[in-house]
């Protein structure tokens, strides 16, 4: 082969790569920025256009630092230097998330790699990739304020239900003192003769016991005035929600969970974050129930349903299930099987589905297990009230 | 049921040991009869319905809870008047007691002097309406006391028909629907017209 084949070869060669390189740069969904050793811009891709609002002509030979708000922009030309003169990337080879900035003004993150191409002599080049996350940070923002929120609300009402515990158990005590005082003061009356001061002060125990019987209810009142917002809401998208969150607990015991959600289910009114307070809590339950089995058997089913003028949540698992001793006390505050547990869900659970009209129950689960179902009336039953 | 049972008595039904004692104690501490149970299942297989009192009736219990025992002698055509005791906040609870017929529900725990206005009040209630069930018992025994004749008659008079229809209808003399008349008066031991009429309607309520 003459030099002349070859030449003509070796520059078929690079029109074949720049094309191949210019339909990269077409077709990529992600921006990519070429500059040299000084941080001028040398190639622009078309997703860079769009993703930056500037056209590639009016960035070319500028500083790259324009893509960037304060105080990247400033302090850009060092990063580059202090590579370039100890080698150590701050960036290079290793990718993270940054702030970008578009034409007009606007601030975006951003997942920035960059590469280095090996220098031909002309100095060295960077080629940097650009992925636009806002949708992904706004979706991990709202998951997090999400489970903050549930968690919020799970402190309170696990406060508010705390109160009502103690308040409901210190309450029998507090009727039987009151009782027989008030008793024991009539006898006295009834005697006659009976000495006054004796009288008097028994009078006053009872007096002092219906005071503290006043205080619980305040108390109690206090606690159970929650900041529910009862809406109409949809219970495949309560379900749903409320499993995203659940799937990292399932995946910690090694279980999954199946969902079984009827088509156009009838709208419930309630609210959706003490709805999903609930079936988080009893999806919980189940899965740490059925730590016990094979991984294989490991499945909580969660099925929603319609039924007459209700429609029915329930969750299943093929775990221990409930001791027969425990089954009457279930739902009562401080009642658990757990060995950390406060049994505080379930008592919870179970004022949130009262709350909303509805019914919490247990039933074994004929294969094994546990089955728990809650109920909500539909939309329409509630608005004829 | 036989109106003679023995004197009423107030059941007295709580979980919860010392409440049942207390309230007892209170009640009887103004000479009420009393019977403890601790649990509607254990009132139910002791009650017999012409056990004539009151329920004091704890609102939430294991098991059977207040509110089901409640519709369950309801369901049996046993009204026997219901104090209802209950913790804080069971209002919609309470509401439910209510409506189904329930003297009142006090809140825990509460002034002697209402409980016993109370249970007094739902005494006084099952007094009347056995008393109501036994006049009902003796106008219908009365009524079996009539010969067909006269019930025929009887019937004609409560729909306020006169003796001359009564008589062309029957196919008889207006002297013999005098006579008919007059008996089942008697038997009714009924002293006016207005009296027989409002006897009989009484006995078919």
């Amino acid at each position: 082969m003459g030099s002349a084949d070859r030449l003509e070869a070796l520059a078929r060669r690079a029109r074949e790569a720049e094309a191949r390189l210019d339909a990269v740069l077409k077709a990529a969904v992600d921006a990519i920025v070429m500059i040299d050793e000084r941080g001028h811009v040398l190639l622009f891709g078309a997703a860079a256009e769009r993703m930056f609002g500037w056209e590639a002509r009016e960035v070319l030979g500028k500083n790259v630092s324009i893509l960037m708000p304060e105080p990247f922009r400033s302090e850009h030309d060092g990063y580059l230097d202090h590579y370039l003169e100890t080698g150590s990337p701050r960036i290079i080879g290793i990718g993270r998330q940054v702030v970008a900035l578009r034409r007009d003004g606007t601030e975006f993150p951003v997942e920035l790699s960059v590469g280095e191409i090996a220098s031909f002599g002309e100095g060295r080049r960077f080629v940097g990739l650009v992925r636009d996350v806002t949708a992904k940070v706004r979706a991990e923002t709202e998951a997090r304020e999400h489970r903050e929120r549930l968690a919020h609300v799970t402190r309170v009402s696990t406060l508010g239900e705390m109160a009502a515990g103690i308040a409901h158990e210190v309450n029998q005590p507090l009727t039987a003192i009151a009782s027989y005082a008030q008793a024991l003061a009539r006898q006295m009356r009834a005697e006659s003769g009976g000495d006054d001061t004796r009288r008097e002060t028994v009078e006053r125990i009872a007096e002092q016991a219906l005071r503290a019987g006043e205080i619980l209810r305040r108390l109690r009142g206090f606690s159970r005035r929650g900041e529910a917002k009862h809406v109409p809401c949809d219970v495949a998208t309560v379900v749903q929600d409320a499993l995203r969150l659940a799937e990292v607990d399932a995946r910690r015991h090694g279980a999954r969970i199946e969902l079984r959600v009827e088509k156009r289910l009838p709208r419930v009114v309630g609210d959706t974050i003490q709805l999903q307070q609930v079936l988080l809590n009893l999806v919980r339950n189940a899965l740490e129930a059925m730590d016990g089995i094979p991984p294989g058997d490991r499945c909580v089913l969660v099925a929603a349903a319609r039924d007459g003028d209700r429609v029915v949540v329930s969750v299943m698992d093929r775990g221990a299930g409930v001791g027969e001793r425990a089954e009457a006390q279930l739902f009562h505050p401080f009642f658990t099987t757990k060995p950390d547990g406060m049994g505080m869900g379930l008592s919870i659970s179970h004022s949130i589905v009262m709350a909303h009209e509805g019914t919490l129950t247990y039933e074994r689960n004929p294969e094994g297990g546990a089955i728990f179902r809650f109920t909500l009336p539909v939309e329409t039953t509630r608005g004829k009230k | 049921m036989s109106g003679a049972a023995a004197d009423p008595v107030v059941f007295v039904v709580d979980d919860d040991e010392a409440v049942r004692a207390a309230v007892a104690m209170l009640l009887r501490s103004v000479s009420l009869p009393v019977e403890t149970f601790a649990s509607a299942r254990e009132f139910l297989e002791a009650w017999t319905p012409e056990r004539a009192g009151c329920l004091v009736l704890d609102l939430r219990m294991p098991g059977l809870s207040g509110l089901e025992l409640q519709e369950r002698l309801a369901a049996q055509g046993n009204p026997l008047p219901i104090i209802f005791l209950t913790g804080h906040g069971d209002v919609p609870d309470a509401v439910a007691a209510m409506r189904a017929g329930a003297v009142d529900f006090l809140g825990k725990p509460f002034r002697d002097q209402d409980l016993l206005d109370r249970v007094q009040e739902a005494l006084e209630l099952d007094r009347a309406r056995r008393a109501e069930i036994g006049l009902r018992e003796e106008l219908r025994r009365r009524l079996e006391r009539l010969t067909p004749r006269e019930s025929e008659v009887l019937d004609r008079v409560v729909e306020g028909q006169p003796n001359k229809q009564i008589a062309l209808e029957l196919g008889v003399s207006e002297r013999t629907v005098e006579i008919h008349r007059a008996r089942a008066m008697t038997k009714m031991e009924a002293a006016s017209l207005a009296e027989l009429v409002r006897l009989v309607l009484a006995a078919r309520a």
